[in-house]
């Protein structure tokens, strides 16, 4: 008897215990999903016009027919922070009125007001209609050809392929100048907040407009603003 | 004979499959994960439609608090010489060289060490007249500097407390009498990594980081004095959008 127990060998369990790995890993997994960040801002590139004084001249040659000015405005809480889905935005077509029109602006003030947040439930900033009315052209022409990208009519085989040359064809009717497209001034008063600017800088992306600018306000602009509010106010 | 065997449980599970799927979620977290880069402040960037991407290297980063201080982030190439801490020694140099000349009577001199305290800096903003107390306040107690960074706690310079109020900046229209922060960013444009000046002049070398709720006029005045500066091409950080259609 004593012999054969001699001779047994313990048998080892094989198995190793992994629960202690197990929580170390969870641990570990734990503090890189608490440390990283998965979504990377994105960026708008903006490219504004520069302070040389030929340029200007050249930029206010815009036809009257195609330009479009909006002013943001906001408001500022008692921290001196705006509030970003409070805003109004003003708006009118062609070139700012000069000498007589000036002196007539308080019967005719092409400057129109919208508030600039969610128009009538619609989930949109009101922006967007006078914009995509301005350049129906061009998105019309988009839209079709956004059909034809999504059916895959470009390169039915290449995914890639399609999408490139979407990209090009969608780049020609941007720029093209044949069809009617507004020159878009963006102005902001100093209570617009940040958010505001950029979510129209982003409308002009949505609907495709090629050719807009950002400005400063000038004295017109205000006079027309306070003109307005001033009618609102009567009424 | 008719005994029922009652088998014997084994009540300890097998875990190595477990194991195996954590192993493979931490390799996947690792591989992912770009790190938070700690900022003085932090803000919400307005979301936009936009899908561009903010690119990971060669970037100069305006960071806007809504009360309008003003932080510099830098980071260098992923792959070349220019590495990030580099990239900042560069910087510093060269705006020492630049803000000795313009105030002569006061300059900054700073030594070795406190470049490469200035190095490892994620983001700085301090005006340059207090940058070496501030280096040396960072060699000594990083937390406390990043404080003063916040301006939370004030810094003391020679017995006096100084609260800091990111780097000086004002509407100046005249490049050739630049603010701080124009000679920031004229040093930053002028270092010795390429790269980094050409992404700069297509655009993508600098990006603007402002609260949603900053107001327009304080990224009015950052944008100005890039305009200012000939750089008229930016860009604009924002969160994605998800448009409803």
């Amino acid at each position: 008897m004593a012999k054969k127990d001699k001779s047994r060998q313990k048998k080892f369990d094989t198995r190793i215990d992994f629960t202690p790995m197990v929580d170390m890993n969870m641990l570990l997994i734990t503090f890189f999903m608490l440390c990283t960040t998965m979504i990377k801002s994105q960026t708008l590139q903006i490219s504004l016009p520069s302070n040389e004084k030929v340029e200007k001249e050249q930029q206010n040659k815009v036809k009257q027919s195609e330009a479009v000015t909006i002013i943001i405005d906001g408001k500022v809480d008692d921290k001196g922070l705006s509030k970003p889905d409070e805003g109004m935005l003003y708006y009118f077509d062609g070139m700012p009125p000069t000498g007589e029109e000036l002196k007539n602006l308080t019967v005719a003030n092409p400057m129109k007001q919208i508030e600039f947040g969610n128009k009538t439930g619609g989930a949109y900033p009101a922006v967007r209609e006078i914009l995509r009315e301005r350049n129906k052209a061009v998105v019309e022409k988009i839209e079709a050809l956004k059909k034809d990208w999504k059916e895959m009519k470009f390169d039915p085989n290449s995914e890639e392929k399609n999408d490139s040359i979407y990209q090009v064809k969608a780049k020609a009717i941007r720029n093209d100048s044949t069809l009617k497209r507004p020159v878009v001034i963006i102005k902001a008063t100093p209570n617009a907040s940040y958010a505001h600017v950029v979510s129209v800088l982003d409308e002009m992306q949505i609907n495709n407009i090629s050719r807009y600018q950002i400005d400063r306000i000038n004295q017109v602009d205000s006079a027309m603003m306070i003109l307005l509010q001033g009618k609102d106010v009567g009424k | 004979m008719g005994k029922v065997k009652i088998k014997k449980k084994e009540t300890r599970i097998d875990m190595t499959a477990m194991s195996d799927v954590t192993v493979l979620l931490l390799t996947f977290f690792m591989l992912t994960s770009t790190f938070l880069q700690k900022e003085p402040v932090t803000v919400i960037t307005p979301p936009s439609v936009s899908e561009e991407k903010v690119p990971d290297q060669n970037l100069l980063s305006v960071l806007v608090s809504p009360e309008g201080k003003v932080f510099l982030a830098v980071t260098g190439s992923k792959d070349s010489t220019f590495k990030s801490e580099t990239v900042r020694a560069d910087l510093l140099k060269k705006m020492a060289a630049e803000y000795n000349q313009a105030h002569p009577s006061a300059p900054v001199n700073l030594n070795k060490k406190e470049v490469e305290t200035f190095s490892k800096m994620p983001a700085f903003g301090v005006p340059f007249k207090y940058i070496q107390p501030w280096l040396q306040l960072a060699a000594k107690d990083m937390t406390l500097a990043d404080k003063v960074l916040e301006g939370e706690e004030p810094l003391s310079v020679g017995g006096q407390k100084v609260k800091l109020t990111g780097i000086p900046i004002d509407m100046n229209e005249d490049p050739n009498k630049p603010n701080e922060f124009q000679m920031w960013v004229r040093a930053a444009y002028n270092n010795d990594n390429e790269e980094l000046k050409n992404a700069m002049v297509k655009g993508k070398g600098i990006a603007i980081k402002a609260d949603q709720t900053t107001p327009y006029s304080v990224v009015n005045v950052v944008m100005d004095n890039l305009q200012t500066m000939k750089m008229n091409k930016f860009s604009l950080m924002t969160a994605l959008k998800t448009e409803e259609e």
